[in-house]
């Protein structure tokens, strides 16, 4: 199949799920109302609470939740074929991917931009909330380490990739200090280091890491790991303006730019899928459920959207009726991201196993040699595009993992602090993040700790949407929409996260098939997966509860009343 | 024709701000949660009264007060407002 005729039935997908099904869920369910004040102008304090034009939050909003993970999830599950992938990420979105994103908006708008973790207790109990913050932190850790092995594997397959990184690093360290020490304009300071960034580009493809390191240590996975993980530190320790922000900025120019002049590309050349439709229900990771379902997060849904919606975008929503554009209609654009992401993976390599031996050395390199030959089209040559791609990758990470080591480093100090007063101390509570974070990159097989990761982040998606569905339920509206979405992410990420720690513990700790560092990282890695699952059997009985609790007082009420 | 002209400075608009929440939003939000933050421990430090924390005696809170009034009614709602791990992330 040609790969337009997927890109035209995403277009389909979204414009019938957002002009449709979401537009009869707020005018009808939820009831958006344009004259009722939004937490955003009730508690404007000009910082979290601060009324913002929708175009600027459909940015803000797309720039937070697309990460890595739409990206690396369907180069990962096109092992199942591309079909199962192609239908997953659009049913996915449709059925739920926009009802958790919107209704995590809209649960904060309508309870004065209340936080996830204020929610549960307001919602569920007392115990939910401090269950959910547990699980929040270690859905962190295995997010630290997802994305750590994405960088790392990066870095060793493509050795262009560390210069154009240190390049773009020292753009966005200018960046910081010409807007906030020098004063200069904002446009010069955008042209002078994003113009730096990309010579970072032409620079690291003529000299590749091996050339400067030498094989031994370009090929080193301890001297990536923790040159990520130091690149975190600097983000966590620093003041936020002269290191994580600046690059961020510069680097969202590269990255966003490279996604729209690759799916540019891949309208010049419709290249047609060859890889199989489907291969087979099992493969290496897993069986096609529940795993594919937890593989392919960030571009069907993700529980990451939910605490940018509640905790960042609901506050700064000036209307209710923003919400939808807002909510649901940046899941569809990221819809169209993880479809650009699988017709990458679907059409670039000309057999089954010349894909299975590339994406082997980590989805980095697939994504890096996709973007190569799509922004070939448009007449960029093939290398370049190639290190283009590997620096977009290491960035869409580093991203997520700097905030996810500031967010430890916090969480690590509040947890901590009354054992020992050290833990206040921000380098080590850094330290401590980031030792985790490498002790799980370099432990465990990169596609287990993916699927991890996607497992988590899912179960993530299913607690929002128990807590969408309890809150929906206690005023006494329509819930089916949230409800049976929320057990089937339930059912499926649970098995999933059960099935893949029985793997890892039974099959492999148990059974004496690994030593040294795999069997540090699968009893790691299976631990963190049981503790995922038993905190959520405490949620969900604590949710079903609270529904009980509702029902019986006729859900007239809000949360006060039961 | 003032309409249409109307419509792609519109349009025109939107992208830039589409262009403007991808690439900085997040860092003025940040900039300005920083200056928040040292102002409102000020604040906490010169008016703690208020939310019950004596801190320093009230001859220098009152001299102070004037130029703190216009904020007061914000410091109080981010003090006392319910904050869990997950404002850290967005």
């Amino acid at each position: 199949m040609n790969a337009i005729v997927v890109l035209i039935l995403g277009l389909i997908v979204a414009f019938i799920g957002y002009r449709i099904y979401a537009k009869y869920v707020d005018t009808n369910i939820i009831q958006a109302d344009p004259k009722r004040a939004t937490p955003a102008k009730m508690y404007m304090d000009g910082v979290e609470f601060m009324p913002t034009s929708r175009n600027i939050l459909y940015g803000y909003q797309f720039k937070s939740i697309a990460g890595a993970g739409p990206i690396i999830g369907p180069i990962i599950a096109i092992q199942w074929g591309w079909l199962p992938a192609v239908l997953w990420i659009l049913l996915g979105t449709f059925f739920i991917g926009w009802v958790h994103d919107y209704a995590s908006a809209m649960i904060a708008i309508r309870n004065d931009g209340a936080s996830f973790g204020g929610l549960s207790h307001r919602l569920i109990s007392p115990r939910a909330r401090v269950i959910l913050l547990s699980f929040i932190y270690f859905y962190l850790l295995l997010i630290a380490g997802a994305f750590g092995n994405v960088v790392v594997s990066t870095a060793i397959g493509l050795k262009a990739s560390p210069m154009a990184w240190l390049f773009l690093t020292v753009g966005g360290v200018l960046a910081g200090q010409m807007i906030y020490k020098w004063k200069q304009d904002i446009v010069l300071t955008t042209v002078v280091t994003v113009i730096l960034a990309l010579l970072g580009i032409v620079v690291g493809t003529w000299v590749p890491s091996n050339s400067v390191l030498g094989d031994a240590l370009a090929n080193n996975r301890w001297l990536w790991a923790i040159t990520g993980f130091v690149f975190c530190y600097f983000a966590s320790v620093l003041p936020i303006w002269r290191f994580a922000l600046p690059i961020n900025y510069v680097a969202s120019y590269i990255v966003f730019l490279g996604l729209l002049f690759g799916m540019i590309g891949v309208v010049i050349l419709r290249p047609d899928f060859t890889l199989p439709a489907y291969t087979s229900f099992s493969i290496g990771i897993g069986p096609l459920w529940p795993i594919m379902f937890v593989t392919i997060a960030c571009g069907a849904i993700s529980g990451w959207h939910s605490i940018v919606s509640s905790s960042g975008t609901a506050r700064q929503l000036e209307s209710e009726v923003d919400a939808r554009p807002v909510g649901a209609g940046v899941m569809f654009l990221e819809m169209m991201l993880a479809l650009f992401a699988l017709i990458i993976a679907g059409t670039i390599y000309a057999s089954a196993p010349e894909y299975s031996a590339a994406v082997a050395k980590g989805p980095g390199g697939v994504f890096a040699a996709g973007v190569g030959k799509f922004l070939n089209a448009l007449g960029l040559p093939l290398a370049y595009g190639r290190t283009y791609g590997s620096v977009m990758m290491i960035f869409l990470a580093v991203t997520i993992m700097q905030l996810v080591v500031r967010f430890m480093r916090v969480a690590t100090s509040e947890l901590l602090s009354d054992v020992s007063p050290v833990f206040k101390n921000v380098h080590v509570g850094t330290i401590v993040a980031s030792i985790l974070g490498i002790i799980l990159v370099m432990t465990g097989w990169w596609q287990y700790l993916w699927v991890l990761f996607g497992g988590a982040n899912q179960l993530m998606a299913s607690l929002a949407l128990l807590l969408i569905t309890a809150w929906l339920i206690s005023e006494g509206r329509s819930s089916a929409w949230a409800f049976y979405p929320m057990i089937f992410m339930f059912v499926t990420t649970v098995a999933a996260l059960l099935y893949t720690s029985y793997n890892l513990l039974v099959n492999k700790v148990l059974a004496g098939k690994v030593t040294g560092e795999a069997l540090v990282g699968n009893t790691l890695m299976g631990i963190v997966a049981l503790f995922l699952v038993v905190a959520a059997f405490i949620l969900a009985w604590e949710g079903f509860k609270a529904f009980q609790r509702y029902r019986s007082v006729g859900g007239q009420t809000a949360a006060s009343k039961a | 024709m003032s309409e249409e002209k109307k419509r792609k400075g519109g349009i025109f608009q939107s992208v830039k701000e589409f262009v403007y929440g991808v690439a900085a939003h997040d860092s003025a939000r940040f900039a300005l949660k920083t200056r928040a933050s040292m102002e409102h421990l000020f604040i906490l430090i010169t008016m703690g009264d208020m939310l019950g924390v004596p801190i320093l005696p009230p001859y220098y809170s009152l001299r102070l007060l004037p130029y703190v009034v216009p904020q007061i009614s914000t410091w109080k709602r981010r003090m006392l407002r319910e904050k869990d791990l997950t404002d850290a992330l967005a």
